[in-house]
């Protein structure tokens, strides 16, 4: 699904210039989960932003599910962003003046889906995230793991191929993480595929597969059973 | 989509209710002075366009200089009409107008003295639109004696009664009308109102071939499409064909040997729709607006949006850094540039409208207000003014985009990997932009201070000039004429009262509308030297009462019987006539009537100049001679003037005349001179005002938003030890730093401006720098108090818990 070959990303200030990746390569298939872990600035967020289509890499190639979209402007990335990606955060990014269910329904909004479909499928998520019983709700109402799990449904209403997770559990404590963990399994399950960064070796442990990342460079890869 | 958006606009304005506060204040103040410009402006321009001929209308004016006096009146000859529509065909109809003050006018047991009065040619309503309700517009005004009135006199007069038919009596001219029509209100947009219209011909000097004499207001209707200034280079050809004998018969000199001396005279058109507002002459029907004023107050307008649009684009830009991660997550999930572009602006459109509703209210609530200061009738009214507030859909869209745009765009180019990941910072050119925005308010802000002391400062000085004469104390009883004989007993029966120190009779005043006479005059027996002078008739207790003062020479004496010769003059016609100081003695001959009639006068004294126009008008030669002239000038010395005005009205009643006693006081004459200057004076004030506020209440935001992104930075001061002054000079050190660079900009623009406007003037003030310290130093403390509610707040919060927000 993810083919990636080469990939670099360089920062420039005035006079410091830091190589975020530095030829990295990789590769996701189909309904894998992969874990990218890694020290601080070893380019993991990079990497995400990259495969998340919201930055570009500096030279390389990254193909998804086959194109070629290393140097897609930024409408076709935007295009190909809500159609297939979908997004976790660590700090959750839920927009406050919206309630739950508004925030749920925002992709949906940008795909142009009729009301009535969006009514349903925004509906459908909640009761499988648990919390349409407070769907009316502004983000700061909602306790940590709740917010999280909004997240997770706004992440997957549009039905993506793809969901990206930036340290999901991050903000949470060991129950609320797990469960986050949970859901992201039982979408995986369901034949997403998920890229998730993490620096907790427990959540680690959810994916297929674990990259280990250095410099900018894969150091390490460990297959899980 | 739009849906979604108008749900997170609504719920931010709720959310940052100081900030959404201060855009719709500004915002809609901004609108709403805009909007009562915008109507001022309107009205100013519409003048006169009512009449279906409007743009075929010309007026007829005279211009002169003779020997260096400029004369522009805004009356000519009575033959002017009928030789310009006999000699040019492109003239399709010529017409006049012929004022007349107001005499009491009875009709049966009620009596009025009220209205204006005026005279008209038979074919007045063929060329001003002026619907007549009763009687046939094409006849009315053709017979003498015949009258139109308006419908408002009609039924003060008449009651429900039919009008037509009935005879009005104007009783001191011992003359009937006859009511031949009933005409509509005149439009308040109109350079003349008559309340009541009577024909020309039933004056028989309307008739008169004279060329020498003047008093008709002309006006001329052009073929279609007709240059009028063609027509208006063949004048020259008949002012020397019809005027030049009459010029020769009265002075003696051919018109071109009058010109060849330097002197001009002649003919000129003016094009209806100009008079209102480019037209200043002698004699006018109305006091004129100002296209200037017009000019002015559109600036401001203009100037009253941009600053609300800048509080705006000011707020939210600063407010960007509460928004960017909406725009990153939106970014994320799908949506492109122009989405969000779109999103902002329809925020702005919201915010907009809700400004746009109250700005009408607040116009309504305002309009009064200005109509009084501005002598107006202006209204919003949803009948009238319905294409206007139609208008107002696309004016509250345009001010939304203006105000949204830069705010959209900054808002909507976010990179969502940065902001996040919390990597967000206000970058360097939305602070620049700021500061340059702010910079540009407080630069018009100031300007419109410095703006308004020198309008105050000049009306003070012509308050308090010295002005050549004693304004104060002096009643002027109006009417007295009527008196006949009995006008000199008052006078006696005055002198005795102790309350009264003095009184003349003289019907020539210094100020308000007064006597005028201009005569043409020369030195010993040079005839060659013409001057144009006004002419006082005064008695010998004119100078006194007056409190003027006498240079050289003597006042009139009832002790010398060849006083009735004898002529005192001013500086200004000592020095025109060539004589300085040593005037008394020598001989002015002055031209007595149109006919040619000279009469001999020695000077015998010199009056120190006294202003006897306003003071934008410089002071000209002036005669006095010792003529009788009715009315009575009273100098009181007494604190119970209500007391005074009672016994003389007693007094008056006692001589059972059909006038009505009225009297002025000579201080109110006086200040209604600069009516137009005053008015200006409170209508910038006003504005300066409110532009200051809503420059303030954007400042204040920014101020709070300054405050709160540097909570962390103030913390970390206070615990290295910094004290609570320090704080608020940091924060408001920046700020007054921007004031000082908008009045450096200001200085220079509103001193060209104010000297400019001073021009007008030929008594005027210097603008000292004074003025610009006091304009500086106040914005600065008004910006100061702003910003220091902030500063103060932010310097007194405890360290331990703002450093705790990190």
């Amino acid at each position: 699904m993810l083919k990636i070959t080469g990939l670099e990303k360089i920062y420039r200030t005035e006079d410091i210039e830091t190589m975020a990746l530095n030829r990295l390569s990789m590769e996701v298939k189909e309904g894998e989960f992969v874990a990218i872990m890694g020290p601080s600035g070893c380019g993991k967020s990079t990497l995400l932003n990259i495969i998340g289509l919201l930055d570009d890499p500096d030279a390389g190639s990254f193909q998804f599910n086959s194109i070629e979209v290393a140097h897609f402007n930024e409408r076709k990335r935007a295009d190909l962003r809500k159609r297939n990606i979908g997004f976790v955060f660590q700090s959750f990014n839920l927009i406050d003046e919206l309630t739950v269910y508004e925030n749920v329904e925002l992709p949906l909004l940008y795909l142009g889906i009729p009301a009535t479909e969006r009514k349903q499928r925004v509906e459908e998520v909640l009761e499988k995230v648990q919390i349409m019983h407070r769907k009316n709700h502004f983000p700061q109402q909602l306790s940590g793991g709740q917010q999280q799990r909004c997240a997770v449904a706004r992440a997957v209403v549009n039905k993506p191929k793809l969901i990206l997770a930036d340290e999901p559990t991050g903000n949470l404590d060991s129950s609320n993480g797990n469960e986050v963990m949970q859901l992201l399994t039982e979408l995986n399950d369901g034949g997403t595929t998920v890229v998730m960064v993490t620096h907790s070796e427990h959540d680690a442990r959810y994916a297929h597969r674990i990259i280990r990342l250095l410099d900018g460079q894969v150091v390490m890869e460990n297959v899980l059973s | 989509m739009i849906k979604n958006y108008l749900k997170i606009a609504i719920r931010n304005l709720k959310r940052n209710k100081v900030f959404s506060a201060i855009n719709v204040i500004g915002l809609s103040i901004g609108i709403a002075t805009c909007l009562i410009i915008m109507l001022f402006v309107k009205d100013e321009l519409s003048y006169d366009r009512f009449n279906e001929k409007a743009d075929k209308i010309v007026r007829v004016v005279f211009k002169a200089s003779i020997n260096g006096g400029k004369i522009a009146e805004a009356t000519v000859m009575p033959p002017t009409a009928q030789v310009l529509l006999q000699d040019f065909p492109e003239v399709k109809e010529a017409t006049r107008i012929q004022t007349s003050g107001t005499p009491t006018i009875e009709y049966r047991e009620k009596s009025f003295r009220e209205g204006a009065l005026g005279f008209a040619d038979a074919n007045f309503f063929e060329v001003f639109s002026i619907p007549m309700l009763q009687g046939n517009a094409k006849t009315a005004l053709s017979q003498p004696n015949s009258m139109v009135i308006t419908e408002e006199f009609a039924h003060k007069y008449f009651g429900d009664e039919n009008p037509i038919g009935k005879v009005l009596n104007i009783k001191s001219w011992k003359t009937l009308y006859k009511v031949t029509g009933v005409i509509e209100k005149m439009p308040s947009n109109s350079h003349f109102h008559f309340d009541m219209l009577g024909s020309l011909v039933s004056n028989p000097d309307a008739k008169s071939s004279s060329w020498m004499s003047s008093g008709y207001f002309t006006y001329l209707v052009l073929q279609d499409g007709y240059d009028y200034k063609k027509l208006e280079a063949k004048l020259p050809q008949t002012v020397e064909k019809y005027m030049g004998p009459q010029i020769k018969q009265a002075m003696g000199v051919s018109i071109s040997q009058f010109q060849k001396k330097g002197n001009k005279l002649g003919l000129f058109l003016q094009p209806l729709t100009d008079i209102h507002l480019k037209s200043d002459m002698t004699g006018e029907l109305e006091a004129n607006g100002d296209i200037r004023y017009v000019y002015i107050f559109g600036a401001i307008a203009i100037f009253m949006l941009i600053i609300a649009c800048i509080n705006f684009t000011n707020l939210s830009t600063a407010e960007a850094s509460k928004r960017a991660r909406e725009v990153g997550v939106r970014k994320v999930l799908g949506s492109v540039k122009y989405e969000l572009i779109r999103q902002f602006l329809l925020e702005s459109i919201v915010l907009t409208s809700i400004a746009l509703v109250l700005a009408i209210a607040l116009v309504q609530i305002a309009l009064p207000t200005f109509n009084e200061l501005s002598g107006k009738h202006l209204s919003i009214d949803i009948k009238e003014h319905y294409l206007l507030l139609l208008s107002l859909i696309p004016f509250g869209l345009l001010v939304g985009i203006l105000a949204g745009s830069y705010p959209a765009f900054f808002l909507s180019s976010f990179k969502p990997v940065e902001v996040l990941k919390g990597k967000f910072s206000t970058g360097r050119g939305s602070i620049s932009l700021r500061s340059g925005l702010v910079v540009f308010q407080f630069f018009i802000s100031v300007s419109l201070i410095v703006g308004t002391i020198v309008v105050y400062q000049q009306l003070s000085y012509i308050q308090h000039k010295k002005l050549g004469y004693e304004k104060d104390q002096l009643l002027v009883l109006k009417g007295t004429w009527a008196l006949g004989k009995n006008e000199d007993v008052l006078r006696k029966e005055l002198l005795k009262d102790p309350r009264v120190a003095n009184v003349t009779t003289s019907g020539y005043k210094p100020a308000g509308d007064t006597d005028s006479n201009n005569s043409m005059a020369y030195a010993e027996n040079d005839d060659t030297q013409m001057m144009r002078t006004l002419e006082y008739h005064i008695d010998d207790q004119y100078i006194p009462t007056m409190g003027m003062q006498m240079v050289s020479g003597r006042n009139f004496s009832k002790e010398f019987p060849t006083d009735s010769t004898g002529i005192i003059i001013n500086e200004s016609a000592a020095k025109a006539f060539g004589w300085g100081v040593n005037a008394v003695g020598h001989n002015i001959t002055r031209l007595k009537n149109n006919d040619g009639l000279k009469i001999r006068y020695h000077v015998i004294g010199v009056v120190k100049n006294f202003h006897f126009k306003s003071l934008h008008e410089s002071i000209t030669p002036l005669l006095m001679v010792m003529e009788s002239s009715p009315g009575l000038i009273v100098k009181v010395k007494t604190k119970d003037v209500s007391g005074l005005l009672n016994n003389i009205k007693k007094q008056w009643a006692a001589f059972n005349v059909d006038q009505p006693f009225s009297y002025a006081f000579m201080d109110e004459d006086f200040n209604n001179m600069y009516k137009v200057e005053q008015k200006t004076g409170t209508i910038l004030g006003i504005f300066a005002a409110l532009t200051i506020f809503v420059a303030c209440l954007g400042l204040f935001g920014l101020a709070t938003f300054t405050a709160e992104q540097r909570t962390k930075e103030i913390g970390i001061r206070k615990v290295l030890g910094a004290d609570i002054p320090q704080i608020i000079g940091l924060l408001s050190k920046d700020f007054l730093k921007l004031i000082l660079i908008a009045c450096v900009m200001a200085f220079p623009l509103s001193y060209w401006t104010m000297s400019k406007w001073l021009q007008d003037f030929a008594y005027r003030i210097d603008i000292s720098w004074l003025v610009f310290i006091v304009a500086g130093v106040s914005s600065a403390i008004i910006a100061s108090l702003t910003i220091s509610y902030q500063a103060i707040k932010a310097a007194l919060a405890n360290p331990v818990k703002t450093l705790r927000t990190e």
